[in-house]
């Protein structure tokens, strides 16, 4: 038995595990505790018919007296789902007994358990672990692994916190994205899959279908999973057959549909011209991390290099290297990044380490920076260290000049994109994300390449439709139609 | 944050102080107090091309000249680029609506080197930022090196701060101001010897029209008339929108000029107008030159939606040696009375910077007593408004 690369999951709520979580938050909610009784019948499977979902996260085990009516409460449901082909995952909240938990799991019908650390003994069944997203070890992550601490993807609105207006640093909106994360997972780990645990935001009734949709394309997007959740409102719809329910239900599917069959999109290679350096690790994970994110907001397309392994031969298909944390590069990794500074790279760093002798110069844009030329290239150096990745984000896009671009979005809105490029590299795709519950509408997107072609492929739509490809400032330009939460350019390119 | 100081802030504020003194004695400034009229010149152009060129020298031609204006001295072009470089009127590019077009650019940049400017500084105060304004031009999709390729020693400054200065230059208003008793600006709008204001022609929600004169809103740095700015010096980034001009809701720092009445009204149109009257007499415009040919009407940002801008294609540029009485030109092309006041279009809700400007000495506004050359006005009208309404 082994983790499925393929599997779509999501995350089903029943039995008396479900009961007693609820009953703590909301004792007096008769109609939730009935629809968790639902959901925990083998009947409410046929919901899944016709959607990609393929495996079910469900709790087993957490170390409570409802453990025992938990397991004995999935078992019918999990053989009638393993009948339907369904693969389940079961949720294990204690180390107490894990051997005989996992032993039973196995017995049931479960594929792999899911905890939040490594357990001390070989287990009878393959383990997804579980981490908090700031603190990844990602030396440790199984085939594949989930993160929780994850933002609600969508637009934050200005609100006031006393009498202090709260809002983004770049005075637009302020948009939530899981994008930056899924990226770095993506390239720590490059052969695994990460899956994203989100929690549902505080809704009064039924999410809105859009922002379903959205956590699927902003995870997806990104070649990530969203453990699909469902709000409660949802679930009794869809229990009761509510038409409205089932209605968002099925967009839902479309949105899963279009990203399966899409699926080689998501081992297309992520496109930059700068690569962001960190080991993304304990003290250094924060300034890195919320560096990428702040780059993604501006549209800077990056590679992530892990500082562990990366730089061991020459730099090449780079013009630039942001290297965030304090620690200085090693002597391999040094001597490699001097080539490249030789060359006509550039080095954005913290500290100087150089060759001795060398003076700086400044420039009057770039207040706090010492830069030293070498070869044909520089290092950048804060005077003060990096602190602020705000700061850092806009003055590393400045320095390698919007000139390198590989993408813009005009009239963006709250719209976020990320490139990528298939493996023979005839063909690059742009996908894009609208993180408000408005349309989006009169979104051109710039890539700085001379495109052969270009199709639009939206969710729901199984023919692309067709792009002009408007030649503009010695790249192309794609005039988009109005969308609502996704879509994706298909670019072919002139090799 | 606030602006380092190599000297001290005595010495900051004296060298200031100097600077603005050595300006007021320019006789150009002192010669504005009796409204001179200056000549517009009008030509037709469709399209964005090579043809620009030939119909801008014509037109400099018809003011008498661009090469005794420019010869041998550094001239500063402030351009119109206003908000973000990433914002359109639905697909269009900036320049086919909001901001004076690039090839109209590449053409007065090609035309003054040819007619021997020795330097030529084409300035902007871009959006919230201190990047170079070759980088906000290229987010915008221009090409800066096509500028620099046009002629020698072309530079770039964003104005918007600081810049490149190491201190502001402080230009007061003749006869005590409107608004404001004077400005701080970047240097760049004191060390130029020819100064030339280049501007879309459109209408503006606040000033009733966007033309060479509100051009010059945009000449202030955000780093003192932004939001958010310190009380006591600017800011060393710009930190907002030029809101305490617009809202009168506070002051600069107290290391600028002061408002001449802490009681004025804060209606926005109001003072928008007094404020690019003030600046246009503080700091002369020698040369206006308008984009009409692609432009929009409605509005003078690309505001999405139905009932707002409207992009339409007058086929027009202007040009005079007169700020005033070029907007004068400007408005009746456009299908408006440039004696027109508030409550009348354009200005129905603010006040006419052309008659405060007036007002101030600048220039003349009624268009019997301006020589306006090549195609007659009446010839070349484009009703903005007849427009709009036929299009939304």
């Amino acid at each position: 038995m082994s983790l499925n690369a393929k599997w779509v999951p999501m995350k089903w709520p029943c039995g008396p595990i479900e009961i007693a979580r609820i009953s703590k938050s909301r004792p007096a909610d008769s109609e939730l505790r009935k629809t968790i009784e639902g959901w925990t019948q083998p009947s409410t499977l046929q919901l899944l018919k016709g959607t990609p979902i393929n495996c079910l996260v469900v709790d087993w085990a957490s170390g409570t007296a409802d453990d025992e009516a938990q397991q004995r409460a999935l078992k019918p449901l999990i053989a009638a789902g393993r009948a339907l082909g369904l693969s389940f995952v079961g949720k294990v909240g204690t180390r107490e007994n894990i051997a005989a938990i996992v032993a039973a799991g196995r017995a049931a019908g479960l594929e792999a358990v899911m905890m939040d650390g490594p357990a001390n003994h070989p287990l009878d069944l393959p383990v997804i672990l579980g981490f908090p997203r700031d603190s990844v070890d990602w030396d440790v992550t199984t085939e594949i692994f989930s993160a929780t601490g994850n933002v609600w993807p969508g637009v934050v609105l200005p609100t006031m916190k006393g009498d202090t207006g709260v809002g983004g640093p770049t005075g637009e909106p302020w948009m939530d994205s899981n994008g930056w994360f899924a990226l770095l997972a993506r390239q720590m780990v490059s052969n695994k899959s990460v899956w994203l645990e989100i929690d549902l935001p505080e809704s009064s009734g039924a999410l809105p279908v859009e922002s379903y949709c959205r956590a699927i394309a902003d995870s997806r997007a990104y070649s990530s999973h969203w453990v699909l959740t469902l709000d409660a409102a949802m679930r009794t719809g869809m229990l009761n057959s509510d038409p409205q329910a089932i209605s968002v239900w099925k967009s839902i599917g479309v949105m899963l549909s279009f990203f399966e069959e899409h699926a080689e999109w998501a081992t297309y290679k992520p496109m930059g011209i700068l690569a962001v350096v960190s080991d993304f690790r304990g003290p250094n994970s924060f300034l890195s991390g919320e560096t990428l994110n702040l780059l993604s907001r501006r549209h800077v397309q990056y590679e992530i290099l892990d500082r562990k392994r990366a730089l061991a031969g020459s730099v090449t298909g780079l013009k630039a290297v942001l290297w965030t944390d304090d620690d200085p590069p090693s002597a391999e990794q040094h001597r490699n990044l001097l080539d490249f500074v030789e060359q006509g790279g550039l080095v954005i760093a913290p500290k100087y380490w150089g060759p001795a002798g060398a003076g700086p110069r400044h420039e009057y844009w770039l207040s706090g920076y010492d830069i030293y030329d070498l070869g044909k290239g520089r290092i950048v150096v804060a005077s003060g260290g990096f602190s602020d990745p705000f700061q850092l984000a806009r003055d590393t896009h400045l320095l390698v000049g919007r000139e390198n671009d590989l993408a813009r979005l005009f009239n963006p809105g709250t719209t976020n994109c990320s490139t990528s490029i298939g493996p023979d590299r005839r063909k690059e795709i742009v996908q894009i994300v609208n993180y408000a519950s408005r349309s989006a509408s009169y979104l051109a997107v710039w890539v700085s390449l001379n495109a052969h072609g270009a199709r639009l492929w939206s969710p729901g739509s199984k023919t692309p439709h067709s792009l002009e490809c408007i030649p503009e400032s010695g790249g192309t330009s794609f005039e988009l139609p109005e969308f609502s939460v996704n879509c994706a350019i298909e670019i072919e390119r002139m090799v | 944050m606030t602006a380092k100081m190599k000297s001290s802030r005595r010495q900051f504020l004296g060298a200031m102080t100097m600077a603005a003194g050595a300006y007021l004695a320019r006789p150009s400034m002192l010669s504005a107090q009796q409204a001179p009229a200056g000549r517009v010149a009008v030509g037709l152009c469709s399209v964005y091309n090579r043809q620009v060129v030939d119909v801008l020298s014509t037109m400099f031609d018809q003011l008498g000249g661009l090469e005794k204006l420019v010869r041998g001295k550094t001239v500063a072009v402030k351009l119109n680029m206003g908000g973000t470089p990433t914002l359109r009127l639905r697909y269009l590019q900036p320049g086919m609506t909001t901001w004076a077009h690039p090839q109209v650019v590449g053409a007065l940049v090609h035309l003054l080197g040819r007619a021997g400017a020795q330097r030529i500084r084409l300035l902007e105060s871009a959006w919230l930022t201190t990047e170079p304004l070759q980088q906000f031009m290229i987010g915008a999709g221009w090409i800066p090196g096509d500028f620099e390729r046009s002629a020698n020693r072309v530079e770039f400054e964003n104005t918007n701060y600081l810049g490149s200065g190491k201190t502001y230059a402080r230009f007061m208003v003749p006869h005590g101001g409107l608004l404001f008793t004077g400005y701080d600006l970047n240097q760049s709008y004191r060390d130029c010897d020819v100064f030339i204001s280049m501007a879309k022609l459109k209408e503006h929600r606040t000033a009733g029209v966007t033309l060479s004169m509100k051009n010059c809103f945009g000449i202030t740095p955000c780093t003192i008339y932004g939001q958010d700015v310190p009380e006591d010096e600017p800011s060393l980034i710009p930190t907002g929108g030029r809101y305490l001009l617009h809202s009168g809701a506070r002051q600069p720092p107290k290391s600028a000029p002061p408002a001449v009445d802490l009681n004025a009204p804060k209606e926005d149109g109001y003072r928008v107008p007094r404020v690019v009257a003030d600046l246009v007499a503080a700091r002369p415009i020698d040369l206006a030159v308008v984009d009409g040919i692609y432009t929009m009407a409605g509005g003078e940002t690309p505001a999405q939606g139905a009932g707002v801008s409207v992009a339409i294609h007058p086929g027009l540029l202007i040009a005079g040696t007169n700020c005033v009485s070029t907007d004068a030109a400007c408005m009746a092309l456009m299908g408006f009375d440039p004696m027109a006041d508030r409550g009348t279009p354009p200005f129905e809700r603010c006040d006419s910077t052309l008659r405060l400007a007036e007002q101030l000495g600048v220039g003349i506004r009624d268009l019997s007593r301006v020589d306006v050359a090549g195609t007659p006005i009446s010839k070349a009208r484009f009703d903005f408004r007849k427009a709009w309404n036929s299009l939304v």
